[in-house]
């Protein structure tokens, strides 16, 4: 699978957009508008266990369609050997990423997605995927998906990463 | 006639005997004229799926044929950054290295490699493990516009820039940025970066690369609403930076500092009425008369800000207006023009990972320069 296949492929698809995402995004705006000196960077722990593929979940993690990857930018982890939500055998998981807010088809809510890189082996080298949606460009760190984030690992060598749903974007519930 | 046919029989004969094949000497390798010719580029190729053995290939656009297609390469280890000077004859590369392979010890280096022989000739060790491992873009990694400093910026997620004197290469200062990102070259010994609230800071340095003079600015775009790329074409000084939603805003880095300039809109009421948007990964250049080149797709919306497109679009950045409009052959991804009076216009196509040819003053295409040891080349530098 080529990765800028999925560009290609990608400019004739049009994806919905969320109101609630855009507020989301603003509140964490506003927060770092607040003065830090440092990016907000969300801490995602991830925890084991399949997702995907079920009725609360729909659709298949190792295709880039599949509504968590709305904002990834590398290989799936689910065709890695690991899942959407753990890395492959002998690999880190980094802790600290940037993060999408997709919306899951099943239930029309938003969800904020922590995208940690699985870190230590060299590129997985399939289900290389792309999609930009809230990826803003370098100079905001957390939503950018240009960097490699395998940052706080014990090797900075990327291999795969994970999607793992942290929340729902709104908080109401 | 029978004369004749003994002659041309003799001639023939001493013809064959002098074709025979002389021993050649071993041992020899090329060399490449410096300055370059014009139309030679560099390809930029990160090697996605095996990123600690990306290389650069210096291509002469002109030829499409092989033999003479690939004039060398050069190495840049875990996505390299790349920045020239053509005063110096040299490229500089930043890049990473692991002491067994794929782990054990990383060691940040910028190496230093020289036009004419391709050859490493120096590094300059980057300390702190701090490097900024990204995908690859032109202000990553540049020379200050006097030509005696080197900024390489870092991400580790604390964002700085490691300055370098060329001349004792080693680092002599890191600056900390408030959250900000890259290096636009500034002033004659200066830069700027732009900032995650919207903002921007501006930095001119001595010549111990210690800051003479820095200033922090307000927000002047929206990072939510309307993003600018980080990508601009700088001409003359100006950096023309276009806006996800298809602005273009001006930011003056002659001075010292940089002053916020003018925002004016790069569509028509029908084009914004299509989504005409600019996107792809490098999707601005400029040519040497100082023309710019932006990849424009339609139908634009939230996420499709790197996508590429089927056009480049080309302003007149004095007359603030759009003097040509490029129908691609094949969709672009990556733009990049040489810097002569005759230019070419290069687009990468991101489904075969080639790179089609045109002539930029009429968008006429010429040809595709494919099968050079590429895999993913993500973007392109003209010689400058």
């Amino acid at each position: 699978m080529n990765w800028l296949d999925h560009l290609v492929e990608r400019c004739t698809r049009r994806i919905a957009q969320s109101t609630s995402r855009r507020s989301f995004l603003t509140r964490l705006g506003t927060a770092l508008v607040g003065g830090a000196a440092l990016p907000l960077l969300p801490v995602a722990r991830a925890a084991a266990g399949q997702a995907g593929g079920t009725d609360a979940d729909p659709g298949d993690p190792t295709s880039c369609d599949y509504w968590r990857n709305c904002a990834i930018d590398g290989y799936l982890c689910a065709c890695c050997g690991g899942t959407t939500t753990t890395c492959p055998p002998g690999t880190e998981m980094s802790a600290i990423t940037w993060i999408g807010t997709c919306r899951n088809p099943a239930d029309g809510k938003d969800y904020i997605i922590s995208y940690n890189d699985c870190c230590g082996k060299t590129s997985c080298g399939t289900c290389l995927c792309q999609r930009n949606e809230s990826d803003r460009p370098v100079y905001r760190p957390h939503t950018a998906n240009d960097y490699n984030w395998c940052i706080g690992t014990k090797s900075a060598v990327y291999h795969c990463t994970v999607t793992v749903n942290i929340g729902l974007a709104t908080g109401a519930s | 006639m029978l004369k004749k046919l003994l002659v041309l029989a003799l001639f023939l004969s001493a013809g064959s005997a002098g074709a025979e094949l002389k021993p050649e000497p071993l041992g020899r390798v090329e060399t490449l004229p410096v300055p370059y010719p014009p139309h030679w580029v560099i390809a930029h190729d990160a090697a996605f799926h095996h990123m600690l053995d990306g290389k650069f290939i210096l291509l002469d656009a002109e030829s499409p044929q092989p033999g003479r297609l690939i004039k060398g390469t050069f190495n840049g280890s875990f996505v390299g950054h790349f920045a020239q000077s053509a005063a110096r004859k040299e490229f500089y590369v930043s890049e990473t290295f692991f002491s067994r392979g794929s782990r054990g010890e990383r060691t940040d280096v910028v190496t230093i490699y020289d036009m004419a022989t391709l050859a490493p000739k120096d590094e300059i060790l980057l300390p702190g493990a701090k490097r900024g491992n990204m995908i690859p873009g032109r202000y990553n990694l540049h020379v200050t516009n006097d030509g005696s400093l080197l900024l390489s910026y870092n991400f580790n997620p604390a964002t700085s820039i490691s300055v370098i004197d060329i001349d004792a290469k080693r680092v002599v200062n890191e600056i900390t940025l408030p959250s900000c990102a890259l290096a636009y070259p500034t002033g004659k010994r200066g830069f700027s970066s732009l900032c995650g609230n919207g903002g921007m800071v501006s930095f001119q340095l001595d010549k111990q690369g210690q800051v003479a003079s820095q200033q922090r600015f307000d927000p002047f775009f929206d990072v939510d609403k309307d993003a600018l790329f980080e990508k601009p074409a700088i001409i003359n000084g100006v950096g023309y930076f276009p806006t996800f939603q298809g602005y273009m805003q001006e930011i003056d880095f002659n001075g010292d500092l940089a002053k916020v300039g003018r925002r004016w809109d790069m569509l028509s009421k029908d084009e914004r009425a299509a989504n005409w948007r600019p996107g792809g990964l490098q999707l601005t250049a400029a040519d040497g008369a100082g023309r710019m080149y932006v990849i424009m797709h339609p139908d634009g919306h939230e996420g499709t800000h790197k996508d590429g497109g089927p056009e480049v679009w080309v302003y007149d950045v004095k007359k603030r207006a759009r003097v040509q409009r490029i129908e691609l052959k094949n969709w672009g991804i990556s733009v990049e023009v040489t810097q002569d009076k005759e230019p070419l216009m290069l687009i990468i196509n991101p489904e075969s990972m080639t790179v089609d040819v045109y002539t930029a003053k009429t968008g006429e295409y010429r040809h595709t320069l494919g099968d050079f040891g590429q895999e993913t080349p993500l973007l392109l530098h003209a010689v400058r």
